[in-house]
C-alpha cells in the first residue's frame, strides 16, 4: 500500500455506530507511517470497524508495554527492534561498538527480553497481543566480516529466539513470522538510515507498509478453511487405479512419484490438525477398497471421511460429503488434476474454492502446499479438532439410525447411553468457550461475535454465567459442542449467547441445556436475545418448537411451557458449579 | 506529452498528495498553501508530505532540505527541477 493510499483509506468517512477496535501500538521509535500503515491496514481487513491506534513515548518500548491499560484498548501490538533491547544497537545513539563493550550489550539485551516478556505477559493476561520481532537489520558492531556471524550476534540472536518461543506458547500471543516476512520484504529494503536520524523513524515506506499488513493479518485474520475434498488419480497418487491396478499406483521417489507422497502426508498432517478430508473419485468402489489396504499410504483410511467413490458427477459427491459435514461451500476446498472436474464442481458450488493438482509443475505444487497451510492455518490445535472427525461419523450413523422418525430417534438415543457433562461458573479463561462462540453459524442465538475485551468485560457483571456442555456417547465423545453466556436474575435467566457445534445436532442436548438451566437454577422463565440470520435457522427452529409465540427480539419460554413441550431426555447430566 | 501538459500533470498528482496530508483545504487553498497558511503544517506534517511526495515522484528528498520546503509552490519547484534532473 502506498502511504497516500494509506492515508486516504484512514480518513474514510463511517456511519455513527460501527464497532471500534482500540489498538495500543507499542514500539520504541516514532511510529509515524507505521501507524498509518497498520490502521490502514486493519481499515481494510475489517471495513465495518472503526480503529483508533494508541502510542507511547519514544524510546520506552518496556515502559510502553508497561503502561498499557487493559480497560483501554482491545489489542496490543508490539513491534520490537533492536535499539529497544539496547539503545547501542542503534545508531541513534553513540553509545559504543568497542570489542569490550560487546558482552554488556548483549547481557544488557538480555535483562531487557526478560524486563519485556515480562510486560507482555501480564498484558496478555487480558488483552489479545500481537507481536513482530526486530525486522531491520543489526547496525556493523561486530568485529567480523559480514559474511562470518559473530558470537555475540549469535548469542543475541539466540535470546531473541528463547524469548520469542516462549511467548508464543500462550494463548492470547501470536508472534509475526520473521521467515514470511524476509519472503516480502528484503532485508537490504527496510532501513531508512535519513529518517531514522531526522525523525527517529526507522523503516522505508515499503517495508513499514509490509509489516503493518502482515500484523493486521495477524489481528484481523479471516475465519480458516474447514474441509478439504480430493481427488485420487493423479492427484493421492500417482497412475490410474483402473488401468494401472492396486499395485501400479504410486507415490514414492523411486517411481518418481514422490509429489503424491508427500501430498499425502500434508493431508495427513492437516486431518490430524483437525480439518475435514474427504475423496471424491470416479472410480470402482472395490479398487480404491483395496488401494486403501496398502500399507504404505501416508494417510490413514480413517482420516478421510466421507469416501464418495462412483462414476456419476463429481458436483454429486462433492454435495453429499458437504452434507455429511454439515458445513458450507465456502468453507471448503477441492483439489483435482483435471480442470474439467475442477470447472464441473465449481459451476455446481460457486463459493467453493477449486484448485489444479498439477503433478509435473514443482514449483507450482510448493506454492499449492503453501496456500492449503494458510487456507487452514490455525493458531491453536485444540482436543476438540482431534475428535471432529470421529463424531462427524458418528451423527451420520445416527442420522441413518434415527431417519428422521420421532420414534426411531428416541429409541437410538435411549440406546446411545449418551452423558452430558455442564459445567456452570465465570471462568473467562476457557478458551474453547470463546472460540465456539466466535465461529459456530448455524446453531448461533443471534450471530453476534465476541471481541476479547468484550469477552473479558461480558464478566464484569456479577450476575454473568458461563455454562459450557461436553458431550459423549457409546460412540465416541463430542468435546465441548455448547456454550451458553447469560445473566440471572433472581428466578429469571437471559440467554445474551447460545452456540453448539453442529456435530452436536439431533441429540437433544440443547433441551438438556434449558431443562438443566430450568431445573438446577430453580428458573421461572428464560429470556433469550434472539436475533435472525441468513444461517441461524437450526437455532431458529428449537425456538419456534418451545416458544408459544411467534419468534421475536426477546423471546421467554415459562418452564411449564417448556416442560410441556421439551421431547424425551436420555442423558445422563452431570455438573459442575463453581462459584 | 507536451511540457505543459507535463507540467499539469505533475500539479495535479502534487495537489493530490497535499489533499492526502491536509484533508480539509480544498484544490484552491492547497495551492496557495504555505507553513504560515495552514494551522495543521507543523513538522510532523512536513515529514509526512514529503514521504507521500517522495513516494509519488520517486524522488529522493532530503531532510535537510526540510525547511526550505514551507510552500505548494516551493514543493513544486523542487519537484520540477529533480524530476527534471
Amino acid at each position: 500500500m502506498k502511504l497516500i493510499d494509506a492515508l486516504t483509506l484512514i480518513r474514510r468517512p463511517l456511519p455513527e455506530n460501527v464497532p471500534v477496535l482500540r489498538v495500543s501500538l507499542a514500539c520504541g521509535f516514532t511510529p509515524l507511517h507505521f501507524e498509518t500503515f497498520l490502521t490502514a491496514a486493519l481499515c481494510e481487513r475489517s471495513p465495518v470497524e472503526r480503529m483508533e491506534v494508541t502510542t507511547g513515548l519514544f524510546g520506552d518500548l518496556a515502559g510502553n508495554i508497561e503502561g498499557v491499560r487493559p480497560a483501554a484498548c482491545d489489542v496490543l501490538v508490539v513491534a520490537i527492534e533492536w535499539q529497544d533491547l539496547d539503545l547501542r544497537l542503534g545508531v541513534r545513539n553513540l553509545g559504543g561498538w568497542r570489542v569490550a563493550e560487546l558482552p554488556d550489550i548483549v547481557n544488557s539485551a538480555r535483562r531487557m527480553l526478560a524486563r519485556i516478556e515480562k510486560a507482555i505477559l501480564t498484558a496478555a493476561a487480558s488483552l489479545p497481543t500481537y507481536i513482530s520481532l526486530p525486522t531491520l537489520p543489526l547496525p556493523p558492531l561486530f568485529t567480523t566480516p559480514t559474511e562470518q556471524a559473530s558470537a555475540y550476534e549469535l548469542e543475541l540472536r539466540q535470546a531473541l529466539s528463547s524469548f520469542a518461543a516462549s511467548l508464543a506458547t500462550h494463548a492470547r500471543i501470536r508472534i509475526l513470522s520473521a521467515s514470511h516476512l524476509d519472503e516480502v520484504s528484503p532485508l537490504a529494503n527496510r532501513f531508512d538510515l535519513q529518517s531514522e536520524l531526522f525523525a527517529g523513524f526507522p523503516y522505508q515506506l515499503s517495508h513499514a507498509s509490509v509489516l503493518a499488513e502482515l500484523l493486521a493479518a495477524l489481528i484481523r485474520n479471516p475465519s480458516p478453511k474447514k474441509g478439504l475434498i480430493t481427488d485420487l488419480d493423479e492427484t493421492l497418487w500417482s497412475g490410474i487405479l483402473g488401468e494401472n491396478g492396486v499395485d501400479g499406483i504410486s507415490w514414492h521417489l523411486d517411481q518418481k512419484a514422490h509429489i503424491h507422497g508427500l501430498y499425502q502426508q500434508f493431508l495427513a498432517s492437516l486431518a490430524s490438525a483437525g480439518v475435514l478430508t474427504a475423496i471424491a473419485s470416479k472410480n470402482e468402489p472395490a479398487l480404491v477398497q483395496q488401494a486403501f489396504e496398502r500399507e504404505d499410504l501416508l494417510i490413514d483410511k480413517q482420516s478421510l471421511y466421507p469416501i464418495d467413490v462412483h462414476w456419476g458427477p463429481k458436483s454429486e459427491s462433492v454435495r453429499r460429503i458437504l452434507k455429511t459435514w454439515n458445513i458450507a461451500a465456502d468453507s471448503v476446498i477441492f483439489i483435482d488434476d483435471s480442470p474439467m472436474e475442477l470447472a464441473e464442481v465449481k459451476a455446481a458450488f460457486h463459493d467453493m474454492e477449486c484448485l489444479l493438482f498439477r503433478k509435473t509443475d514443482y514449483q507450482g505444487f510448493s506454492q499449492l502446499l503453501r496456500h492449503l497451510r494458510d487456507a487452514f492455518g490455525k493458531s491453536i490445535v485444540s482436543e476438540e479438532d482431534s475428535i471432529r472427525l470421529d463424531s462427524i461419523r458418528t451423527a451420520a450413523a445416527l442420522r441413518n439410525s434415527s431417519n428422521g422418525e420421532g420414534t426411531s430417534l428416541d429409541t437410538f438415543l435411549q440406546d446411545a447411553k449418551a452423558s452430558v457433562t455442564i459445567t456452570f461458573g465465570r471462568d473467562k479463561e476457557d478458551r474453547r468457550a470463546f472460540e465456539l462462540i466466535n465461529k459456530t453459524n448455524q446453531f448461533n442465538l443471534n450471530g453476534k461475535r465476541l471481541t476479547e475485551s468484550s469477552w473479558m468485560a461480558y464478566f464484569n457483571d456479577p450476575n454473568s454465567f458461563l455454562m459450557t456442555v461436553s458431550y459423549d456417547d457409546k460412540y465416541g465423545a463430542l468435546g465441548k459442542i455448547a456454550v451458553l453466556l447469560g445473566r440471572m436474575q433472581g428466578k429469571a435467566v437471559t440467554i445474551d449467547y447460545w452456540v453448539m457445534s453442529c456435530r452436536a445436532f439431533s441429540r437433544r442436548i440443547e433441551h438438556q441445556c434449558l431443562s438443566w438451566l430450568f431445573e438446577n437454577l430453580d428458573l421461572r422463565e428464560i429470556t433469550f436475545a434472539y436475533h435472525p440470520t441468513d444461517r441461524n435457522k437450526p437455532i431458529q427452529d428449537l425456538l419456534a418448537s418451545i416458544s408459544t409465540a411467534p419468534l421475536s427480539k426477546d423471546i421467554r419460554i415459562s418452564r411449564p411451557d417448556f416442560s410441556e413441550k421439551c421431547p424425551p431426555l436420555f442423558h445422563q447430566a452431570k455438573a459442575t458449579v463453581n462459584a | 506529452m507536451h511540457n505543459l501538459e507535463q507540467l499539469q500533470n505533475l500539479e495535479h498528482r502534487l495537489v493530490r498528495c497535499f489533499s492526502s496530508v491536509f484533508p480539509d483545504l480544498d484544490e484552491a487553498q492547497i495551492r496557495n498553501a504555505s507553513i504560515e497558511s495552514v494551522p495543521g503544517w507543523h513538522s510532523l506534517a512536513s515529514v509526512t508530505l514529503i514521504s507521500v511526495v517522495q513516494e509519488e515522484f520517486g524522488v529522493q528528498v532530503s531532510l535537510a532540505d526540510l525547511p526550505s520546503l514551507v510552500s505548494f509552490a516551493a514543493v513544486q519547484n523542487y519537484v520540477q527541477h529533480h524530476v527534471a534532473s
